[in-house]
């Protein structure tokens, strides 16, 4: 790439900034780095531009350099909500991909300045990850690299075992032990409205005391967090910063994690609209539109192994866009019956771009498909379930379920709480003795045995103490217990 | 401007913690190495040391829910109908290795490793880690001549010159010293007064005694070299130990070994040969190729012409037996003949005949590997168990004949297919734990 072609970059910059406004987007200030192929696999395997060491990493470049030498998978951009908004774009792509992936990533901007989910995130990571990782590296002189991998490989087995929203209403125990009881608000009553409020209970002393004792105070599902703070096993300085850099970075990533459908179709939707005026302005040549066609329509392809965000969420967007500019909601349209009437539906309401600026702001991909996920879309898409059948020399991947409801129901599930099972800390302090009682919230879908052992032995190195996970088992659905200390792992039913 | 090319350092981190992946994964590797080692990528690669390898990264521990049913699936998208067959996979556990081409998406990698490491990995999985120099056969090769010492006497052309002068000057200057302190007068005097005696300080000191040294300055270059001063240089051989190794590949070419079988014996050869080398100094290997007669050729011969024709197994010893006297002497060198052949041989009685000549000669160990379609017929491994006193031995599942200790250096496999190889491998480089196989004459 020579420096005619950064210009035109610089061009196509201005124009899809000009565009994009005129549309209603609204931006962070954005700046893009062109790289070399294996910059861009050594970002999207770090997750960040420059991140801390580790095998996990090393494992997840050689994944992407085969997807990429074997040409399944083309790297177009990786961007960062930081501020300005960085973004990564591939050096060997042609140009015409490049300016398609400019506008993608200014719809991701606007995405991240503006979605709600991403308000509490911190915008220095990237400054953030690259100091940690000199730090990480004198840990490794100083305690050893294999202490420091130790660590690590256990501490990014729970890294998303963490409250996201902690962010937004941060509190150390003692505060939630003062906000559960109340007990600073039951000073001596002030006059103004206290008469209107009914007398706060004082909590007994032999209850007081209990809950002084009770730790944690109430179960939290940051798991991570409270072996960072209540550890018996004492983590020096060293080990709790790098399970604190851990955390943060889960942190920083959760809400792409709960937006990954929206957000790719977020970009998907406007990089469209941005490049159809591109042309039209003729910005872009005809032979690059034939570029262009090939590979949007390689953004959008079908994937008959797992679903294509891109795909999902811009077909919503589109449709969520058409039910709203012809009125197709409410209880008028639910109530219709007649087919004909239906399908000829419009009210000529053109609230269709009002409606997805309020769901980008407001939605994450759990609740967006859960209200907007129709029987029109999923036919469109032709979604399916398949399931793995024994054929005892291979496994057969056979297509089971097609039924627009059954898909919504499942897809749902494995949506809620962003797929993570929901890991709650009872007690740190089971049997007064230290011991840690963690429970699976079950909400009908099982957890993986072999993970959920080899995860207890990594949160059981990090306690110090035996841990118990109470959960239901694969097999029965009934409660089982397991149990991990020294000597290893028990399951006991109950 | 908001687009920029950033100038990166190049420094290649993704490598770096690959590689500590990698040797995370080493079991994997190593469980997976029959498939490996028999891949046909690893064997025909030229030039560089760096072999790809597809496997199966390791995963990463989490909670993670299972469907309620237990069965894993997923969702997809696209035309299809309820019933239909959309991929399959290979099953945990079987088919390990996989193939990253079969599965995009997957978790599966090519990963790099150096054939070197490869090769360790081979060597450490069939028991034989840190073979060294000293365990194989030594040859004691006369390089030239080297210097041994110095000494007082010797011939005059073995004078050494510079360590002569260098005792002559520490000498003068010794005497100085004694003149000096003996007089009590000025080094430059003494000097002077050694340099009018003519070096001999006794004469030296009269001078120093009689009065002030006058006249010129004593040279500070004089140097008086007496007879003790001389030094001469004695020589001695200089020998340095070698360890080489001769493979002497022999394989039947004739119509019958087909390219399935001379894929197999090219693949054994190639690992036979890398193997050697970790242990050796120097490896060399000769191709003799034969039907009813046998030649030297080169490798691409070798391995890739057929001939058509019948099959005198004994032409070909006779021509290894004719190389180790002329070019291999058991004496120097370390000889592993190996013969693949189908089973298939004319004139069984002289094959073994000339089989026993080649093994008097003392070489290191004769590897013969019968490649078996499914209906052939094995004359030869049958006429060698009869003849050669061979034992029956079981190794991890795999059988194999065996030479009795001190009587026969001899390994006999049969090779099936392609999963046959490694095992194979195997006992030609384990039964030296045992006194057979590679380390047999050791010391």
């Amino acid at each position: 790439m020579n420096s005619v072609d950064i210009k035109r970059l610089g061009k196509a910059d201005e124009l899809i900034k000009r565009i994009g406004r005129e549309f209603g987007l609204d931006f962070m200030p954005q700046e893009f780095d062109v790289v070399p192929a294996q910059k861009m696999l050594e970002i999207m395997a770090y997750r960040l531009p420059v991140n801390y060491s580790h095998w996990s990493f090393g494992r997840d470049y050689e994944i992407e350099r085969t997807r990429w030498e074997y040409g399944y998978a083309v790297p177009y951009e990786v961007v960062f909500n930081s501020n300005p908004a960085r973004a990564y774009i591939m050096e060997t792509n042609p140009s015409a991909i490049q300016i398609l992936v400019m506008a993608h990533v200014y719809a991701h901007n606007d995405f991240m300045k503006n979605s709600r989910h991403f308000q509490a995130t911190r915008r220095d990571m990237i400054t953030s990850a690259s100091e940690a990782a000199s730090r990480f590296r004198a840990y490794e002189q100083d305690y050893g690299s294999d202490e420091v991998e130790r660590l690590i490989d256990a501490a990014m087995s729970i890294e998303w075992n963490i409250d996201p929203d902690e962010l937004l209403r941060p509190e150390t125990e003692d505060e939630a032990r003062e906000r559960l009881y109340g007990w600073l608000k039951a000073t001596p009553t002030g006059g103004g409205f206290d008469d209107l409020i009914p007398e706060k209970k004082r909590p007994q002393p032999a209850e007081k005391q209990k809950l002084r004792d009770k730790t944690p105070p109430e179960p939290t599902i940051d798991l991570l967090k409270y072996i960072i703070d209540s550890a018996p096993r004492r983590l020096r300085e060293w080990e709790k910063d790098i399970l604190t850099v851990v955390r943060n970075q889960a942190l920083y990533f959760m809400p792409y994690r709960r937006t990954k459908i929206m957000n790719e179709g977020w970009a998907t939707f406007w990089h469209e609209k941005i490049m159809n005026r591109l042309f039209a302005e003729k910005f872009l040549s005809p032979e690059e539109h034939g570029y262009y066609n090939l590979y949007n329509a390689r953004v959008k392809a079908h994937n008959p192994r797992t679903i294509n965000p891109y795909l999902l969420g811009w077909a919503l967007f589109q449709n969520i866009e058409h039910r709203w500019n012809t009125g197709r909601f409410g209880p008028d349209y639910e109530a219709c019956t007649s087919a004909a009437e239906k399908r000829d539906w419009d009210r000529h309401l053109n609230r269709g771009i009002e409606k997805i600026f309020e769901v980008r702001r407001t939605h994450m991909d759990w609740f967006f498909i859960d209200e907007f996920l129709n029987q029109e879309v999923i036919d469109d898409l032709e979604l399916f379930i398949y399931q793995e059948v024994d054929k005892t020399t291979h496994l057969d991947l056979e297509v089971k379920e097609t039924d627009w409801r059954k898909i919504k129901k499942v897809l749902v599930q494995n949506l809620m709480n962003w797929g993570i099972p929901r890991i709650l800390v009872l007690d740190g302090n089971y049997h007064n003795s230290s011991q840690l009682y963690l429970k699976h919230e079950f909400e009908g879908l099982p957890l993986d045995d072999e993970y959920c052992r080899k995860t207890l032995e990594h949160v059981h190195f990090l306690w110090g103490r035996p841990v118990y996970l109470e959960t239901n088992s694969l097999r029965t659905g009934g409660p089982i217990t397991y149990y991990i200390d020294g000597d290893g792992i028990r399951v006991r039913t109950g | 401007m908001a687009v920029l090319m950033p100038d990166y350092d190049s420094s290649p981190r993704g490598l770096a913690d690959a590689a500590r992946h990698r040797e995370r994964i080493k079991e994997a590797i190593k469980r997976n190495l029959p498939d490996i080692i028999s891949d046909e990528a690893i064997i025909t690669r030229r030039e560089n040391q760096i072999v790809k390898v597809p496997i199966r990264g390791i995963k990463s521990f989490r909670f993670i829910h299972r469907q309620s049913d237990g069965a894993s699936g997923g969702f997809g998208s696209g035309e299809t109908e309820e019933g239909k067959v959309i991929g399959r996979r290979s099953k945990p556990g079987n088919d390990p290795a996989g193939k990253a081409g079969e599965e995009p998406g997957e978790d599966y990698m090519e990963t790099e490793i150096d054939l070197a490491e490869l090769i360790e990995m081979m060597l450490a999985d069939l028991g034989l880690p840190n073979l060294r120099q000293k365990e194989v056969r030594e040859t004691k090769i006369l390089k030239g001549w080297k210097i041994d010492s110095l000494e007082k006497h010797g011939v005059r052309p073995r004078l050494d010159k510079k360590r002569t002068i260098k005792e002559a000057i520490k000498r003068t200057e010794a005497i100085i010293q004694a003149l000096s302190q003996m007089s009590r007068k000025s080094e430059e005097e003494c000097r002077a007064a050694l340099d009018a005696a003519g070096g001999d300080p006794a004469r030296a000191l009269a001078i120093l005694d009689a009065g002030p040294v006058s006249g010129k300055p004593g040279d500070p270059n004089a140097i008086f070299i007496d007879s003790s001063d001389l030094r001469y240089r004695t020589i001695t051989e200089d020998t340095e130990f070698h360890s080489n190794a001769v493979i002497l590949a022999m394989m039947d070419v004739s119509g019958s070994m087909g390219t399935m079988k001379k894929y197999l014996a090219r693949s054994f050869y190639f690992w036979m040969t890398s193997f050697l080398k970790t242990i050796y100094q120097r490896v060399e290997i000769r191709f003799i190729a034969h039907t009813t007669e046998a030649k030297l050729v080169d490798e691409h011969e070798f391995f890739h012409k057929g001939e058509s024709g019948g099959t005198s197994c004994w032409s070909a010893y006779d021509l290894a037996t004719e190389l180790i006297d002329l070019e291999y002497p058991t004496s120097r060198w370390n000889v592993y003949p190996f013969h693949f052949s189908d089973g298939e041989d004319w004139d069984v009685q002289r094959t073994v005949k000339s089989l026993e000549k080649m093994l008097e000669r003392g070489v290191a160990n004769f590897g013969y590997g019968e490649i078996q379609a499914e209906h052939s017929i094995s004359a030869l491994m049958d006429a060698f168990k009869q003849k050669i006193p061979l034992q029956s031995r079981i190794m991890e599942g795999f059988s194999f004949y065996e030479g009795l200790w001190g009587t026969s250096p001899m390994l006999g496999v049969v090779i099936k297919d392609k999963l046959d190889l490694y095992p194979a491998l195997r006992v030609f480089l384990n039964t030296g734990k045992r006194g057979g196989g590679l380390q047999r004459f050791t010391g």
